[in-house]
């Protein structure tokens, strides 16, 4: 091909598309208009492909060594089984914290807003430290995590009864906002006063506990919390396209035919179910549900219905790797996770909020 | 106009917030393919009436009928798939685009799921073709500038696909331009789709150009409804808004202009004359604001220190007599106020309670009468004498005798002083 034949097939090829273009200007078919930027379709593959290889590198580190461990010796596959479950553990209780925290950020329009807001690390710390100090955690199986769960519940009951005081059975979201903290200033008081008192032993299996780590639950408590979870973010991804529109404050989202009451009392009930979920699983761990779904909102949007399922993707996979970099860092000492989330992920997220927060909230 | 279908009936409607009840039972009924303007003063309650008639206020008595269903009986999709609202402003503190904004308006009728049909990516596609923001469909919403954020929550409710649109104040922030757009629009749907539109404004002229009917609110009623040129009348809206109004018609194209006096103000010189204002407990910081607004030159007194009136009288700098709080007005002060009372032009007395104590500034009221100045007195005294014996009743009645002139509403009390002041 000459360079007279190229340039003219070229200029063919320009006046084509500038009729495309000018076609799409003129239909309003949106089947020819409508489509994503290209930029944020490759950032979404980047991200689904990274996930698998993320989970497959946490499942090569640990304090035995760097590496696939050899499944044919008994402590390889020993070693292996351990990894994983720790990963189901990671995936799980990160997804129930993200997710949480996307759907309190969206029902709360705030941006400070996470799954612990509303008292349910305040309600759940409490629990779990009156079962630990009063010796039934170790006198009967399976009673720490149901009565960290039960107290969180009650908790969120709790601060909604007392936000709703004084306005008519809808409490507004700053009242919300401030009975939560002042419910979980209570909560912790207390707390610090049972720990005060407490044994040496009891202090420590107490502050342990809520420092949270991943260590694997017993296999029903796995198999409970894993419905409970699945049930969770498959209730809040139901309501996603109501939280875009409450987003624009619960009068224009009555005006477009939604309960925006139910909504918010569902939404509160299903992200509150996750997170007191999640403590029950694997203690306190910060940072995840406040963090992460600020990132997933400033990479993929703020639409709900992609974002609610990328985060507690996101999620998932940010506590697994945290949770392989704080049992191999240090080896064979292991750092508590919640340290390694905000410590290690902390600069990592920063980095990326600054230069995408725009994509996120307004300014 | 589809004749005898009501859109929107409102029955005997109370309606408010907890200790505040803004409706008083209004009624009205608009019918469905109407073109209505809701007009009225700031606080009115024109914000509020919208409100209720999506239920998202219930009324305390009263009901409200959505195309004859009572509104807080209808599901909530059903009752978005009858009425929309245009909010004041739209606030999104995430950073959607236009387009997921404009989405919005489909959400109750896309199902628990919220899956886009092609229908409903056809209808936002045509609500932002129509109002123009097709192009910014990419853009950040919070980015726009507030009239293109405006008509991207136009394109919203557009996408709704309501039956009866009610615009708050929507349209007051757009250019000319797209004023003159949006408003197209708006006529276009509602002669081509029989779309009823209430639209919440306070350019009055623009109102009567362009509806059918005019509801005017007051004070939480609906104090006058018709066609424009029954509510557009001068002493009706001067009374209303509390200001001196003027209704002219053009000419040639019959279009109502209403004007107020600003307009005014710019033609005749300000030749405010000189008045002495009585007044006390609270009663004079309205007429003192609104006779310093008119240009007069304005003194009073007595007051008594402590009086919100002479707080009031301080802060805007009026020449003032005090005296002593919470006791009678005693002789030197009465003397200092007889003198600035005779360099008046005339002297108002506004609708104080008068008692023992501050009676003697009637006498001020009487020595000024004789000495030939205008005397206005407010009508009413009966309900604000605490005197022993009525004497402020008796002193009153002698000075109306005498020639002094009653008052009731600031705007007759300015307007009388003005023809006075003309000859």
């Amino acid at each position: 091909m000459d360079m007279s034949t190229e340039f003219r097939l070229r200029r063919v090829l320009k006046t084509d598309m500038a009729l495309r273009q000018e076609r799409m200007a003129v239909c309003a078919d949106n089947r020819f208009t409508q489509k994503k930027p290209p930029l944020q379709r490759f950032r979404l593959v980047l991200f689904l492909l990274a996930v698998p290889l993320l989970l497959i590198i946490s499942l090569m580190l640990g304090p035995s060594g760097i590496g696939f461990p050899d499944l044919d010796s008994p402590v390889g596959s020993a070693i292996a089984s351990l990894r994983f479950s720790r990963m189901l553990m990671g995936m799980m209780t990160g997804a129930a914290l993200a997710a949480s925290g996307v759907v309190f950020q969206a029902l709360l329009r705030n941006p400070l807003a996470e799954p612990y807001v509303l008292g349910v690390s305040g309600g759940a710390g409490l629990g779990a430290t009156i079962s630990i100090l009063a010796g039934a955690s170790l006198a009967l199986p399976m009673s720490l995590p149901v009565v960290a769960f039960l107290s969180a519940v009650l908790t969120l009951l709790l601060v909604y009864g007392i936000a709703s005081q004084g306005s008519a059975g809808q409490p507004s979201v700053y009242s919300l906002i401030l009975s939560g903290v002042i419910v979980s200033a209570i909560c912790s008081s207390i707390i610090m006063f049972l720990v005060s008192t407490a044994s040496v032993d009891g202090m420590h299996n107490v502050i342990w506990w809520m420092l949270g780590s991943l260590q694997p639950a017993s296999t029903a408590q796995q198999q409970f919390s894993a419905v409970l979870i699945a049930g969770g973010i498959a209730g809040c991804w139901v309501l996603s396209s109501r939280l875009n529109a409450l987003v624009l404050g619960r009068e224009m989202a009555h005006y477009q035919g939604i309960n925006a009451g139910l909504v918010i009392v569902v939404g509160l009930l299903f992200s509150t179910l996750l997170a007191a979920t999640a403590v029950s699983l694997s203690g306190m761990i910060g940072f995840v549900g406040l963090i992460v779904p600020h990132v997933m909102r400033a990479s993929f949007g703020p639409d709900h219905r992609r974002l609610l399922p990328l985060a507690a993707l996101g999620g998932g996979v940010f506590l697994v790797i945290c949770d392989a970099v704080a049992r191999t860092i240090l080896a064979p000492i292991e750092i508590p996770v919640g340290v390694v989330t905000a410590l290690v992920g902390g600069p990592f997220f920063l980095l990326i909020l600054q230069r995408r927060m725009k994509q996120a909230w307004i300014a | 106009m589809i004749m005898g279908v009501s859109a929107l009936t409102f029955r005997e409607v109370s309606a408010g917030y907890k200790h505040r009840k803004v409706l008083d039972r209004v009624s009205f009924s608009l019918q469905a393919g109407e073109f209505v303007s809701l007009i009225g003063p700031n606080g009115s309650g024109k914000s509020t009436l919208l409100k209720t008639a999506s239920a998202f206020i219930k009324p305390l008595e009263g009901t409200v009928e959505l195309f004859g269903r009572d509104v807080c009986h209808l599901p909530p999709r059903e009752r978005a798939s009858l009425l929309g609202i245009v909010p004041q402003k739209l606030e999104s503190p995430m950073a959607f685009t236009v387009e997921q904004i404009v989405t919005n308006g489909r959400v109750a009728s896309m199902g628990i799921l919220g899956s886009a049909t092609s229908t409903d990516r056809d209808l936002v596609e045509r609500a932002m073709i129509y109002t123009d923001v097709l192009a910014l469909r990419d853009r950040f919403f919070g980015e726009l500038s507030g009239g293109e954020q405006q008509r991207v929550a136009l394109a919203m409710v557009l996408a709704q696909e309501p039956k009866l649109i009610m615009l708050d104040e929507s349209i007051s922030h757009l250019d000319i331009n797209h004023r003159n757009e949006v408003l197209q629009i708006l006529l276009k749907l509602n002669r081509e789709e029989q779309l009823t539109i209430l639209l919440v404004s306070h350019d009055l002229s623009l109102s009567a150009a362009i509806s059918d009917r005019l509801l005017l609110m007051q004070d939480g009623t609906i104090r006058a409804a018709g066609i424009p040129q029954d509510v557009l009348k001068a002493d009706l809206l001067s009374s209303v808004y509390n200001c001196d109004l003027q209704v002219r018609q053009d000419l040639y194209t019959g279009a109502l202009q209403v004007s107020g006096p600003v307009e005014g103000q710019k033609r005749s010189s300000p030749t405010g004359c000189r008045v002495h204002v009585i007044a006390g407990g609270g009663s004079g910081i309205e007429l003192f604001r609104r006779l310093l607004l008119e240009g007069h030159r304005v003194t009073a007194g007595v007051l008594n220190l402590l009086d919100s009136d002479a707080e009031a009288a301080r802060a805007l700098n009026i020449d003032t007599v005090f005296d002593q709080p919470f006791s009678p007005i005693g002789e030197p002060a009465l003397q200092r106020a007889s003198r600035l009372s005779e360099a008046a032009d005339a002297v108002i007395v506004s609708h104080v309670p008068f008692g023992e104590g501050n009676l003697v500034n009637l006498d001020l009221a009487a020595e000024a009468l004789r000495k030939g100045r205008r005397v206005y007195i407010a009508r009413g005294i009966e309900g604000r004498d605490y005197t022993s014996g009525r004497q402020a009743t008796a002193k009153v009645k002698a000075l109306m005798d005498a020639g002094a002139v009653g008052w009731e509403s600031l705007h007759e009390l300015l307007s009388v002083l003005h023809e006075h002041q003309k000859h």
